[in-house]
């Protein structure tokens, strides 16, 4: 499922007992409930966004990993794809 | 309820929020209810100002009513809304815009604090754009009656004889130019919106497009096929209802659209396609390939149209549809939509 | 945006449909339950780039298109009646009921409110005290912890004009449903990045292992979706069967404890009818007794439903990846996303929206 966002939190606080704070996606601001990511997350951290909860702390060493090897990946293509060309 | 019609609910029998869109339900409503009876040539020309001829003077007619909640947003409020929307429809069809009429309805129980701020704010609009308001009209509706404010502008202006855009001279070969970064206007909108709740750098764009078609028609003159303000329905709708005018085929480049971060990540959140949100201080302009260059430069040269650029161009393929060309290297349909946006989870 | 542009990069996205191309053999048959990955591959046209590599078959991953039409009845019931403020997510809105839709319904007079977070419903009903406020609970496992606290929320400060009609649905014994059905030609799964996310991919390895088939849990960006086909494609020409993680910045084998428990507390197992495809048992969400006050079914007596479904909507076949929209005979005719007969025509996320939007031009052109 699906609509779920990357965005930094900005600021934790607690309404009423609930820890909720305020997390910026690229320049967009939402109050957001952080109960299910409590103990993980601090601000400067990044957080999956769903329908105004956390619920996943975005691992951002695995994520630099991911997009590492794919673009390793595209540019060895690039290099086959040129030595196709070369006469 | 139904058990044996295969098609439920094809016809909805009352008025729908959608029917306000500027989308598909927007344009059957007008096709369908009130181009029949009211039925002549000017009027089927569609576009977003008449022209009739007057001793020899095209005049230039156009009529809007306004309705934005909430009634004050960043950027603006229904007062230079209401300005601005009408003066642009005027100077779309590459008139002068001289002279306004309002008319005003009123609920019981709106705030002297708030109408006053309204009222300014048109009278400092009519002022920047130089056109005058010469008659008006003020009613009131019980409490309930009227979300505050609504407000309806008539614009009266003079159009030269050597310059006239017009939707249906959009031709295959032209290239489709933006006056500057879309959907500012409906995210800044959102952002003021009860319900929604999120705090966006995003000003509404409101502003009136005069100066940027002086600017154009000053350099490239009669070139100027087409000219639209993208309003509710964003450039997607605009650009379908000049496909179909014109019978043209559109095509865009993704990369090449220029939305700002905020509204791209508000549209993320939300689940929108930043090209149907709308926009109040924006053009799209329809000009030849060849003059396409010196067009963008002359909207560049006033500050509205800064971040002008080339979006798209005209072809003779698949007339009457819009379609964007992706970065992978995909293309997909840009349909006008049945109805509003909406936001979603999924 | 940050974790998010970076996976739209159209040069890393061409070198994975090169290497996805070169590494398969022959035609293998892939599915997508989600709806936000059918949303992705269509409007980027990944299907149509990799055709003879891959055919994607769009599964029930869009919980708006599944949804049950008795819960759609029962909603476009409540948010009648003159006492309730109906929320619900924007998605739901233009759903068709038996009769009619919650647009429709607002036009009669009803009051309808969109919401983006089930806590803003609950905020609602503590502003309008005189009101009944009906929160529509839909969705998949994603959705479930948020409508679950917000039902706890309301138990822990004492709201009492509050409820929600829930109406959700889980992803593995949907995908256990399709692999037992003698039609099922899918040979490999992508699994719903943000599913896993709360509920880890332990449940689906008993899956992977006895029907034999490749699942990856899988994100939603175009780069996310082609790694995802990738490492799917792979399995099959190796001949494996496990269940991989490509969305390793966001789901562990776990998933997110502190939300399921949540989840388990205030909802149950019960048996739901899925929207096109028919019941399933174990595959829905309701709501447990100790909450029954929040239970708008048990607290509001909604009598005299009578569903019916348009005869001539293949809704049920599309979702089983058994019909292509565009093979419907009502595709693109007597329904369209102005009029649409079934749920995935209205769903920004559902396969024949998705194809009516994205994919007219291919077969215009």
């Amino acid at each position: 499922m699906c609509l779920g966002i990357p965005g930094r939190i900005v600021e934790v606080h607690d309404t009423q007992g609930l820890p909720m704070g305020v997390v910026d996606f690229g320049g967009v601001r939402r109050e957001v409930c952080l109960a299910y990511v409590a103990d993980q997350i601090k601000p400067g951290d990044y957080a999956i966004v769903h329908v105004g909860f956390a619920i996943s702390k975005v691992d951002e060493k695995e994520a630099k990993r991911t997009f590492e090897v794919l673009r390793e990946m595209s540019q060895l293509d690039e290099l086959e794809w040129m030595q196709d060309l070369t006469p | 309820m139904t058990t044996t019609c295969p098609i439920p609910i094809a016809t909805a029998e009352r008025v729908q929020l959608g029917h306000g869109s500027g989308g598909k339900m927007s344009a059957a409503l007008v096709r369908e209810r009130f181009l029949p009876l009211f039925r002549n040539d000017i009027l089927g020309q569609l576009g977003d100002a008449a022209i009739v001829d007057v001793a020899g003077q095209s005049l230039a007619i156009s009529t809007d009513t306004f309705v934005v909640q909430p009634l004050e947003f960043p950027g603006g409020n229904i007062g230079s809304l209401a300005v601005h929307g009408t003066v642009n429809d005027l100077a779309m069809m590459g008139a002068q815009p001289c002279w306004l009429s309002a008319g005003f309805v009123l609920e019981e129980g709106l705030s002297f604090d708030v109408l006053d701020r309204v009222v300014q704010s048109m009278a400092d609009a009519a002022r920047e754009a130089r056109v005058l308001l010469v008659a008006g009209d003020t009613k009131v509706v019980e409490r309930g009656k009227a979300d505050g404010i609504f407000i309806n502008t008539t614009g009266v202006g003079l159009r030269p004889a050597d310059f006239s855009p017009a939707p249906a001279r959009a031709q295959p070969g032209d290239a489709v130019i933006v006056s500057g970064p879309i959907g500012r206007h409906g995210i800044a909108i959102m952002t003021a919106r009860e319900g929604l709740a999120f705090e966006a750098e995003v000003t509404s764009d409101s502003a009136a497009l005069t100066p940027l078609v002086n600017a154009l028609r000053e350099r490239v003159g009669d070139a100027v096929h087409t000219l639209r303000d993208p309003t509710r329905g964003g450039v997607a709708s605009t650009l379908n209802e000049i496909a179909a005018a014109a019978g043209i085929g559109i095509v865009l480049e993704e990369h090449l659209l220029p939305i700002p971060g905020p509204v791209a990540a508000a549209c993320e959140m939300l689940g929108f396609d930043p090209l149907y949100v709308a926009n109040e201080g924006l053009l799209v302009a329809f000009v030849p390939d060849a003059q396409a260059d010196d067009a963008v430069h002359a909207l560049r040269s006033h500050p509205l149209g800064r971040a002008a650029t080339r979006i798209g161009r005209c072809v003779r393929e698949h007339p009457g549809m819009v379609v964007l060309s992706t970065g992978i290297g995909g293309t997909r349909v840009v349909d006008m939509l049945p109805g509003d946006q909406l936001p979603r989870i999924c | 945006m940050k974790y998010l542009s970076e996976y739209r990069d159209p040069k890393v996205a061409r070198g994975l449909i090169a290497e996805i191309k070169r590494a398969a053999t022959r035609r293998w048959v892939l599915m997508e339950v989600c709806g936000g990955q059918t949303h992705t591959i269509v409007k980027q046209g990944l299907d149509e780039l990799l055709d003879d590599a891959v055919e994607m078959v769009h599964g029930p991953g869009c919980p708006v298109c599944v949804t049950p039409l008795e819960q759609i009845d029962k909603a476009l019931a409540l948010a009648s009646r003159p006492d309730v403020i109906f929320t619900s997510f924007g998605d739901m809105l233009r759903v068709p009921g038996s009769d009619c839709d919650l647009l429709q319904v607002r036009a009669r007079g009803g009051t309808v409110r969109i919401v983006y977070s089930p806590l803003d419903a609950l905020e609602l009903a503590r502003k309008n005290p005189d009101n009944e406020v009906v929160f529509f609970a839909v969705g998949f496992e994603t959705t479930a912890p948020a409508n679950a606290m917000a039902v706890w929320r309301a138990k822990e400060l004492g709201v009492k004009n509050f409820s929600v009609l829930v109406s959700h649905v889980t992803v593995p014994p949907a995908m256990v449903a399709l692999l037992e059905s003698p039609v099922n030609r899918v040979q490999g799964f992508l699994a719903a990045g943000h599913v896993c996310t709360i509920m880890g991919w332990t449940e689906y390895e008993p899956i992977a292992a006895k029907y034999k088939v490749p699942i990856v849990v899988t994100g939603f960006e175009p780069l996310d979706i082609l790694e995802g086909m990738l490492l799917a494609v792979r399995q099959l020409e190796e001949g494996r069967h496990e269940v991989e993680n490509q969305y390793v910045r966001s789901v562990r084998r776990d998933g997110n404890q502190p939300a399921q428990d949540l989840v388990s507390r205030v909802f149950e197992l019960v048996d739901r009818n899925w929207r096109g495809i028919g019941p399933i048992p174990r595959s829905g969400l309701g709501v447990r007794a100790e909450f029954a006050d929040f239970d708008a079914e048990r607290r509001f007596a909604l009598e005299g439903i009578h569903t019916a479904e348009p005869e001539i909507c293949r809704a049920g076949d599309v979702l089983r990846g058994v019909l292509k929209p565009f093979d419907c005979p009502a595709f693109g005719t007597m329904c369209t996303p102005e009029h649409p007969l079934g749920a995935p025509m209205v769903s920004s996320e559902g396969a024949c929206a998705a194809y009516y939007n994205y994919g007219r031009f291919r077969s215009a052109v």
